[in-house]
């Protein structure tokens, strides 16, 4: 009833000795924002592109990252981690640049993509380095997680770009401001 | 369960009184405030100073000390403990930490290794507190988990974690207005509240709360208020077993729950509003 539906009796929960919390805390964070960013990043382009030939492709691989999201989200409970108070600013802005590239052509919304995954890509390699740093052994478990996400998210970058996403007009300019702000987002994300 | 452990103030003032535990004369100046209460010392209490052997470090937490040595933080957590006891006399001062040291066989000039206006001493109270509930709240799931209690509602589950809490109080109604004013000064405020913040987040872990999204903020927001007006209730309450204190937390704790359901039906409504939009828009467009 009344107080909603994300009252479960708490029962998944991760040993949280041994951990390096503030290190754990950020990564799932920013992992987090960055799945519910690229989910509505793909919600805008099928709101635009949803009926027209690349429809399929782009609803593939939102659907792809709504399980993403669904994983961080699992994950963000089981470590007791703060979401990001920008949420709600990530879903509007996403939705805002899905729509914005995919009204600029189909091309453009595929570069969009590109320029995404590829952001993200580099941000989970990252990400990847820094926990094999401090301990490969005792976060396993997230490590895998990251690596697969990571290789799912090439493969759309990939996609992207069989989709002739570097033939859209002004690629490299529009590639490069939608990495600085990934960029951008990526930096809030961890911290506030 | 996390515990907060505020860090150890005066850290370096600590090892001059337990290191230079033969003069007398060095310890007193740092307590000079509070010495017009005391006598002189009592000789031959120094066994805990003396006891320890070469001089103290810090650096081990408790990796690199034999076992009948404690760290400094932990001697600290003692005395402070201790002190507790006289905090319904003499407040939460440095006397009240004094007479603590004394029970613990330590001189008084111990008090000296804290800040005068209690600080320590007031948010070791509150970490205890908080580890309490803390503990109580985990015991109380393993027994939903096991099927020997039944699980509460949650305006019930809320309602009663911080009526405990809030019951931890009790004992030292008297002194704890002056223990609020103490935890808002600016020195305090980062350690008070994150305190504070760990310990609602506390609340609404164990109450079940899941939420990954902007409700995670909400619903904190929302308890935060309800603790810190029901605490200010109570300081203010003289009715017989704090009745009207339960009760304001009662409506409190009500009106939440009736928000957050006007706020999904607004929702829903809101929803159904547009699905109508769009259906009435493809008739016409038809």
């Amino acid at each position: 009833p009344g107080a909603g539906a994300a009252l479960r009796p708490c029962s998944s929960r991760v040993a949280q000795d041994g951990i390096n919390k503030p290190v754990i805390d950020r990564i799932i964070r920013v992992d987090h924002a960055g799945e519910y960013g690229a989910n509505r990043i793909y919600a805008g382009q099928m709101a635009v592109l949803g009926r027209s030939s690349v429809g399929p492709v782009i609803q593939q691989m939102w659907n792809q990252e709504k399980n993403h999201l669904k994983k961080f989200s699992e994950l963000m409970v089981a470590y007791r981690v703060r979401p990001t108070v920008l949420l709600p600013f990530w879903n509007i802005a996403g939705f805002v640049l899905g729509a914005g590239s995919a009204l600029l052509g189909k091309k453009a919304a595929m570069a969009c993509t590109v320029a995404v995954e590829e952001s993200i890509s580099e941000h989970y390699n990252n990400q990847i380095r820094a926990l094999i740093e401090e301990d490969p052994e005792k976060y396993k478990e997230l490590l895998q997680v990251i690596k697969q996400f990571r290789d799912e998210e090439q493969e759309h970058h990939d996609i992207g770009l069989e989709h002739d996403a570097e033939a859209t007009p002004a690629y490299s300019v529009l590639k490069t401001a939608i990495q600085l702000g990934c960029k951008a987002a990526i930096f809030l994300s961890e911290r506030i | 369960v996390r515990c907060q452990q505020y860090p150890p103030l005066r850290a370096l003032q600590a090892s001059a009184v337990l290191s230079g535990a033969s003069d007398e004369h060095k310890k007193d100046s740092w307590a000079s405030s509070s010495q017009q209460h005391f006598e002189s010392p009592p000789a031959g209490h120094q066994p805990e100073e003396k006891s320890q052997g070469p001089h103290p470090s810090y650096t081990g937490q408790g990796g690199q000390e034999s076992e009948d040595y404690e760290s400094e933080e932990q001697l600290q957590h003692r005395i402070l403990t201790a002190a507790l006891e006289f905090v319904p006399e003499h407040g939460w001062t440095a006397e009240a930490i004094a007479e603590g040291a004394k029970t613990l066989g330590l001189s008084v000039a111990a008090a000296g290794l804290f800040h005068s206006d209690g600080s320590e001493l007031i948010l070791h109270f509150v970490s205890e507190c908080n580890s309490k509930l803390s503990e109580l709240l985990k015991k109380e799931q393993k027994l939903v988990q096991l099927g020997e209690a039944e699980k509460k509602p949650i305006d019930e589950f809320l309602r009663d974690a911080v009526e405990t809490r809030l019951r931890m109080l009790i004992p030292y109604i008297e002194k704890w207005p002056q223990a609020l004013s103490v935890l808002l000064l600016p020195r305090n405020i980062p350690s008070s509240l994150s305190l504070l913040t760990s310990m609602i987040d506390d609340i609404w872990h164990y109450a079940g709360d899941q939420s990954t999204d902007f409700n995670w903020y909400t619903r904190r927001a929302v308890l935060t208020a309800i603790y810190n007006t029901t605490e200010l209730v109570m300081m203010q309450d003289s009715s017989p077993g704090f009745e009207d204190t339960w009760r304001f937390l009662e409506n409190r704790v009500a009106d939440a729950m009736t928000m957050s359901n006007t706020a999904t039906q607004v929702q829903s409504t809101g929803e159904a509003v547009v699905q109508g939009l769009m259906g009435a828009a493809v008739t016409v467009s038809n």
